[in-house]
């Protein structure tokens, strides 16, 4: 049996390891399981084991999974579950194991466990995957090549940093906020001319809600990284936002990310804003 | 790949959306492109057409009815269950596809995309329907 005989997704972040398992976890398949988990119980990493796509987890699983914790504690890491299905949870609690593992709603709560979050707003780790993804939608859908300035961190009572916003709530188990792109006039238009393949000199109502589809697409490409390493992120509607000096209600009860960027076609920011 | 006189339904609630679908199928050769604003609309496009529709390329995201709600109703209703049906959305992840898959799509394809993304997609599709 080869480790592709038992699916597991293994995501690197800093100080952690996130093991994503799937399907029914049986007795049968367990020793198998164990053997390729060996190689990552030993790395002197937390281990958040994701729970999302697993159908059920049976008892002997259950007592490994607890073996693993305590093989961890003597490293002095920590094992958290994340994404636990209320089944699996009532399940433990029958057997009186509820307390013996530490659960957590997503990867963001256990990192907190792990004691690795310090500045919730300076996480890496949750912000990279909306710049990968601003570079990539650009990319492929515009043929737009922007490079990521220095992030910084923007008062929430100043003005818009563009002409035009594209606007998505994110809403998880844990946390809310919003993500938003802001482009001066001109770049926004450089990009929709290079995007539907026409000349647009002003903003007008035909490509105006361009602004919320490529913040559409950049939030979906970084809510599936995300998702995949269980933050537990909701689909959403984006909206738009324009005028000279607009203001963001959404952005006003938090602190904001601003990362500025530079591409062949013009300046513009995006923006993460994290509210609890 | 389909005729290029294959009439095709574009579904999206973007406009901006609507029209870069719309010009990567001119770009790939298809002459007969009509667009719908939303589920419900592009329904009443495909009740009402007087020559069916041979192929729909839909948003999953949008508001009152579905692109997933559109794919469901088209192959529950006995006129129109065959018309190949590619959804197009932002959401990349496996349960989704799956649900997707489970109603009924024939290809999903992920945005952000480029012509050959599509052209890809609908190759896979008409021979599918070929076979």
């Amino acid at each position: 049996m080869s480790a592709a005989d038992y699916p597991c997704k293994v995501h690197t972040s800093e100080g952690f390891l996130t093991l994503q398992l799937f399907g029914v976890l049986h007795n049968d398949n367990l020793k198998g399981y164990e053997d390729v988990f060996s190689q990552y119980t030993t790395q002197q990493a937390h281990i958040a084991i994701n729970l999302e796509h697993a159908v059920s987890v049976s008892m002997g699983w259950w007592r490994w999974l607890l073996k693993v914790q305590t093989d961890l504690k003597a490293l002095q890491k920590k094992m958290c579950l994340i994404l636990v299905k209320p089944q699996m949870r009532n399940e433990l609690k029958k057997e009186g194991l509820d307390t013996a593992f530490t659960i957590c709603a997503n990867i963001r709560d256990a990192q907190t466990e792990f004691g690795l979050i310090k500045n919730k707003m300076l996480d890496t780790d949750f912000i990279n995957p909306f710049l990968d993804a601003t570079l990539h939608v650009l990319k492929v859908q515009s043929q737009v090549d922007a490079v990521a300035g220095k992030i910084f961190i923007k008062n929430p009572a100043t003005k818009g940093s563009g002409d035009i916003s594209g606007v998505i709530g994110v809403v998880s188990e844990t946390f809310n906020g919003c993500v938003v792109i802001s482009f001066p006039e001109k770049t926004f238009l450089n990009i929709i001319s290079k995007m539907l393949g026409e000349s647009y000199q002003e903003l007008t109502q035909d490509i105006i809600d361009g602004a919320g589809e490529i913040t559409n697409m950049i939030f979906g490409q970084a809510k599936a990284v995300l998702n995949d390493k269980g933050y537990g992120i909701q689909m959403a509607i984006p909206t738009v936002i324009s005028g000279k000096d607009h203001t963001i209600q959404s952005m006003s009860k938090g602190t904001v990310i601003s990362v500025p960027f530079s591409s062949n076609v013009g300046g513009f920011f995006v923006e993460i804003c994290i509210s609890k | 790949m389909f005729d290029p006189k294959t009439r095709i339904l574009v579904v999206d609630d973007m406009m901006t959306m609507r029209k870069l679908v719309s010009k990567v199928c001119k770009e790939l050769g298809f002459t007969d492109i009509t667009e719908a604003a939303d589920g419900t609309i592009a329904w009443e496009a495909l009740s009402n057409a007087p020559s069916p529709f041979g192929l729909i390329i839909s948003d999953w995201n949008m508001p009152n009815c579905t692109g997933l709600d559109l794919l469901k109703r088209l192959r529950s209703d006995g006129r129109l269950a065959k018309t190949p049906f590619v959804l197009v959305t932002a959401e990349a992840e496996q349960h989704q596809v799956v649900e997707a898959m489970k109603a009924g799509v024939d290809q999903y394809i992920v945005k952000p995309f480029n012509q050959d993304d599509l052209k890809t997609k609908l190759e896979a599709v008409h021979k599918k329907y070929a076979a």
